[in-house]
């Protein structure tokens, strides 16, 4: 075996806490190791291992696979759209199936497969690239695929139930409210999709912390494999970009179920707020998709072509612009309802700058080609395939951001091509090439011979002929979402040439499941490295085991070639010699070792939550809205019990991971796994309120039927309320203070319970404001304050909730000098909670005097 | 700059090729790539094209130069039009704009109950009738003759059927108005 | 986190800009600030341009302030402050170019 490749520009670290000079642990039998890892890390056997697994390589398989299989529903929905639109009078769909089905497609489409297709490639690869055991909180992992699946289910059941949503993937009030959707479509599609994107906030908060705390000792992100920088990326933008999404959701289908105003103009509501918290979310989106595909090709391409790639600060520096600048392009999707020009043309000049950090991947890419040796692997024909498509797609979108071409193009069959250009061409053919790239250590076989080679060309030749033409199609003024058009001969033959080409594509598409089926079955055992790659994900035998290293990488050993010195146990952590699921956690910026975490071994408190979850969900979609503080009960319970594995009675001793290294274990820190992901949570809640900000600042503003009519809340009671309320959150956040600065003493508790009691007088203020609100049915100002009322009352209950589990704490004896229980994390909530809170009091006084 | 886009693409392309073919001579800096094509080739072409959509869009923006205006209403699932008759007073109709050759108009749009979006492909441009807000746009028909028009953002059942013309005069020539055609709407825009 | 954060210094004041001209230009155009004139022009350009302007000299000022060097970890923080400066340049460049309510 040549050795693999080696990076030749090994960036100097990061300043920060020099790591200590680590040694080798000695060598140990490698088959030993690998049973007592297993023994430990592997899913429980049968049926009942299969529902309480929390492996990342299981889970991340499970999402997935089960994303190409609705892949495959969305597939065969777009099949049924292609035959309607083949002839000009297609009589094949009636309208309201039609509607149905090109919903379905794009909801299926952009909800269950482009976004868990990412998070399952993240979660199966980013600690074997990362040289990590698993994900930073397994549980969660699990809980978001559940919360997928329940999901998803429910939106697939409303299609053969034939009440799917039929709105269009956008869902644009008022189509979509109760007047003029009155049945249960619109519902199954609100609620259905906040209940997956539970599952992509959950993926963004585990992989912002992992990326950030979980690497190999010693791995400055300076020198971080480019994946990792992608993917921190992606969940970045997914942690402030689903929040909008969901505010929407929560909105309009308060509107819905209770008839307060948000988007209806007659109640001083306004429909283009929707179609900004759907585009502020949508947009960046796109980018959301495109960043881990475009990780997979900066993975991919220097390894086929024998080579490092060109300009890894460019690269880096472009995902950064990448991920910024895709929040400020929202509107270009809005440049035709009647925005002013000069806002129109700060998004567009986003639009069109958001090309060149795309374009400096691509010439990087292509530098990176023409350095190196090429050989024409199956997934580097996927990787051709993607340039081909890539770039044609966007240029025809920046095309599209410039504003008097999209007056024309916008809502066309033009559209439609460009974005299945971008999407296909930018997510499709990468993970096709990541597909084929991982499948060895995926399966642990080789692939059959000239199979992928044929699917490759049905698919190239099958969406190049579907979808070029559609280009044409579009300029010819064929709209987008029409099921019939029998007064315009002029777009029978395109559309037919697409319906024909669309066929072919279906046929490619499943040939290349075929193939991979095969591969899984029949395909020969495959050599280790089989690619010769330098990444730490192949320093493991193949199919990866449930551990991924039998021991974890010493600094500056991080690539492929350490893989028997892993298996021997000569890194750090070699084993698990006290039956734990053990990983390393390292500071962010240079990635010195700072604990070790102990992860929760297999469980079915993940699938418990996600059904008590899939109850209030259900509940919400039956209507029967008096039962469902029965399904939050349930899900408090059941989140309770979540913190049980987080505590421990003693203090444990601190553990020799190498040589000259000993590290506590994380039940005796404080910056600890959880408490990251604590604030990566608390990120994502304040785009949340922010958006809320933004919707009462937007109509206030902009919105017709304002001002509002006169308001009862401007008396002394009123502040009478609001004051108490707000002093004693602030005691509560003294109190979150206090009782973890006296934990060890017998002050802690009475601070602790200093805590709940005043958290509980917030709460009983806050429903004695919630008596006083105008009926929130009257005008959209009333309904926000009645939003604002709300956030403010969950927050303060999850704020007491967690008081109450540190005075628990505290009383168990799970806290001491050293452990410090649930304390620091009910000090992040609660001045959450004070910090909202008395924004949202400044906003209703302002709202008042002004 | 459908040729451009193309001579862009076909560049990237060629280079693309160039590279596989020509690839493992020397190591190429990275900052010939990602410095010099990445930004150098970008950036200009962007500004270029930006600040040229800038300025054609300021040209078409509706302005308060006493140009003729109409009105189009939006419902489900048809149009409403006003626009001056014969004699100069406002006549309404249904589903047939009537406007002057060779004149920039305006057209006030909006709708009744969902969003609905004017759209005349050969008169270009397109605006979105929201309810509740009036946009305007500008545009101006060429020659005398009859246009085609339709709704181009998804309004539920009659979407595809929501079609309208544009009936284009000489000035001074106001035709006669098709009472039959206006009233029932052309075929299938009462449909379902 | 440090380092992160200096990287993220330039794209971040970017984007606080952005929505803080967005937000002007919304209630400038709401409450007819084209209307009102100043010794520099009207109230809702001048608002405007000049926040653009102040921004842009936060920008230089981050860009001005951050360690040279050619290693990897003080290269990425002034790539991530260049790409803000360009962006805010560019993105409200529409503040000078364009008629603002129209």
């Amino acid at each position: 075996m040549t050795g693999p490749v080696r990076p030749d520009d090994l960036p100097d670290p990061l300043p920060g806490p020099a790591a200590p000079e680590l040694r080798a642990n000695p060598p140990q039998r490698a088959l030993r190791l690998h049973r007592e890892l297993t023994r430990v890390w592997s899913d429980a056997p049968g049926f009942y291992g299969w529902l309480a697994s929390v492996n990342h390589t299981s889970i991340g398989r499970r999402f997935m696979a089960t994303a190409c299989f609705f892949f495959a529903i969305g597939g065969v929905l777009s099949m049924l759209i292609r035959a309607q639109l083949a002839t000009p009078r297609g009589a094949f769909l009636d309208s309201a199936l039609y509607n149905q089905i090109f919903t379905m497609h794009g909801s299926i489409m952009m909800f269950l497969f482009a976004i868990p297709m990412l998070e399952g490639l993240a979660l199966w690869l980013l600690p074997k690239i990362l040289g990590a055991r698993d994900m930073a909180f397994p549980r969660l992992s699990a809980l978001g695929y559940w919360c997928y699946l329940f999901g998803g289910t429910i939106i697939l059941i409303s299609l053969l139930a034939g009440v799917a949503p039929d709105g269009g993937w956008f869902m644009y009030v008022p189509l979509s409210d109760k007047t003029h959707t009155p049945g249960i479509n619109a519902d199954v599609w609100l609620l259905g999709i906040t209940f997956v994107e539970i599952s992509a906030v959950a993926a963004a908060v585990e992989i912002t912390v992992t990326i950030l705390r979980c690497r190999a000792a010693g791995m400055a992100l300076t020198r971080m494999p480019l994946m990792g920088w992608y993917l921190l990326g992606t969940s970045g933008m997914m942690l402030v970009g689903f929040p909008p999404l969901i505010l929407g959701s929560i909105l309009l289908e308060v509107e819905r179920a209770f008839g307060w105003p948000f988007f209806d103009v007659a109640r001083g509501g306004d429909p283009l707020l929707w179609q900004h918290l759907f585009w502020l979310f949508g947009h960046p989106e796109v980018y959301i998709i495109f960043l881990p595909a475009a990780g997979a090709l900066s993975t991919i391409i220097p390894v086929l072509c024998r080579t490092t790639i060109l300009g890894y600060s460019a690269i880096v520096a472009a995902i950064l612009g990448l991920v910024f600048l895709s929040f400020g392009l929202w509107v270009h999707h809005m440049f035709t309802v009647g925005i002013p020009h000069m806002a129109l043309g700060f998004f567009s000049a986003a639009s069109a700058l958001v090309a060149v950090p795309t374009a400096v991947q691509v010439f990087a890419w292509i530098g990176t080609i023409r350095q190196g040796r090429p050989q024409l692997h199956l997934p580097m024909l996927y990787v051709l395939g993607f340039f081909l498509t890539f770039v044609m797609g966007g240029l025809t979108g920046v095309m599209l951001a410039i504003v008097p071409f999209n007056w024309q193009a916008h809502d066309t069959a033009f559209v439609t091509a460009h974005l299945h250009y971008v999407l296909i061409g930018g997510f499709v053919f990468p993970m096709m090439a990541a597909l084929t790239y991982w499948m060895p250590l995926l399966s642990g076989r080789e692939r059959i011979p000239r199979l992928g080679e044929a699917a490759f060309w049905l698919i190239l030749i099958g969406f190049h002929g579907t979808f070029f033409i559609m280009h044409l199609t579009g300029l010819l003024g064929m709209p987008r979402r029409i099921d019939i058009y029998p007064d315009n001969p002029e777009w029978v033959l395109p559309n037919l040439i697409s319906s024909i080409f669309g066929m072919v594509l279906s046929i490619g598409f499943a040939l290349f499941a075929f193939d991979l089926a095969l591969q899984w079955i029949f395909g020969a055992r495959s050599r280790r490295n089989p690619w010769q790659a330098p990444t730490l994900d192949w320093a493991m035998p193949l199919p990866a085991p449930a551990y991924n290293f039998a021991s974890l990488p010493l600094p500056g050993r991080d690539d492929a070639g350490a893989i028997l010195a892993l298996a021997r146990g000569e890194g750090i952590l070699p084993g698990a010699p006290r039956g734990w699921r053990e990983v390393l956690v390292v500071e962010p910026g240079s990635g010195a070792p700072q604990h070790i975490a102990v992860l929760p071994g297999n469980t079915l408190l993940p699938l418990a939550t996600a059904a008590t979850i899939g109850s209030f969900f259900l509940l919400m979609l039956a209507g029967l809205y008096a039962l469902t503080p029965l399904a939050l009960i349930a899900i408090v319970l059941v989140g309770w019990r979540w913190g049980a594995f987080m505590g421990c009675r003693q203090d444990p001793a601190p553990v020799k991971a190498a040589p000259g290294l000993v590290l506590p274990l994380h039940w005796t820190c404080r910056a600890t796994l959880a408490h990251a992901g604590a604030v990566a949570t608390l990120v994502a809640d304040g785009a949340l309120y922010a958006c809320l900000l933004f919707g009462v600042g937007f109509l206030s503003v902009v919105a017709p039927q304002w001002p509002a009519p006169q308001s009862g809340l401007g008396t002394a009671l009123t502040l009478l309320l609001a004051l108490p309320c707000l002093l004693a959150l602030g005691l509560a956040s003294l109190a979150a203070r206090r009782t973890e600065a006296l934990r060890a003493e017998a002050a802690g508790r009475r601070w602790a319970l200093t805590g709940v009691l005043a958290g509980l007088v917030a709460l009983v203020a806050l429903a004695g404001l919630a008596l006083m609100l105008d009926d929130p049915r009257r005008h959209a100002r009333d309904a926000l304050r009645g939003v604002l009322l709300g956030f403010a009352l969950f927050h303060v209950a999850l704020a007491l909730i967690f008081a109450w589990r540190t005075w628990c704490d505290l009383r168990d004896g799970r806290m001491g000098p050293a452990r410090r229980g649930a304390a620091p994390v009910w000090r992040l909530w609660q001045d959450f909670a004070l910090a909202t809170s008395l924004v949202s009091a400044l906003l209703v006084i302002g709202q008042e005097v002004l | 700059m459908l040729a451009g886009a193309a001579a862009l693409t076909l560049f990237v392309l060629v280079l693309l090729a160039f590279s596989w073919g020509r690839s493992g001579q020397e190591a190429a800096t990275g900052r010939v790539w990602t410095l010099g094509l990445g930004l150098g080739l970008t950036l200009p072409v962007l500004a270029a094209l930006v600040g040229y959509g800038f300025w054609v869009g300021e040209r078409i923006l509706p302005r308060d130069d006493g140009a003729l205006r109409v009105t189009a209403t939006a419902r489900q699932w048809g149009w409403q039009f006003t626009q001056p008759g014969p004699d100069g007073r406002p006549v309404t109709t249904e589903n047939v704009l009537y406007v002057p050759a060779g004149q920039p108009f305006d057209i006030e749009i909006t709708a009744t109950d969902v969003i609905h979006s004017f759209w005349v492909p050969r008169l270009g441009g397109k605006m979105d009738a929201v309810p509740g807000r009036i946009n305007v746009a500008r545009l101006t028909a060429g020659t005398p003759g009859e246009l085609e028009g339709l709704c181009a953002e998804f309004c539920g059942l009659g979407h595809s059927a929501m079609r309208f013309s544009v009936i284009v005069y000489e000035p001074g020539a106001f035709p006669e108005i098709d009472q039959t055609a206006t009233a029932a709407g052309r075929d299938g825009a009462e449909a379902p | 986190m440090g380092w992160l954060f200096r990287v993220l210094a330039g794209p971040m004041l970017w984007a606080i800009l952005f929505a803080a001209v967005y937000a002007l230009h919304g209630i400038g155009c709401a409450r007819g600030w084209p209307a009102i004139a100043t010794p520099l022009g009207n109230l809702h350009l001048v608002a405007m341009a000049l926040l653009w302007l102040t921004g842009l000299a936060l920008h230089v000022l981050i860009l001005l302030r951050l360690p040279q060097g050619t290693a990897r970890a003080e290269h990425l923080p002034r790539l991530g402050a260049g790409i803000g400066l360009v962006a805010t340049l560019l993105t409200l460049s529409p503040v000078i170019l364009i008629s603002t309510c129209g």
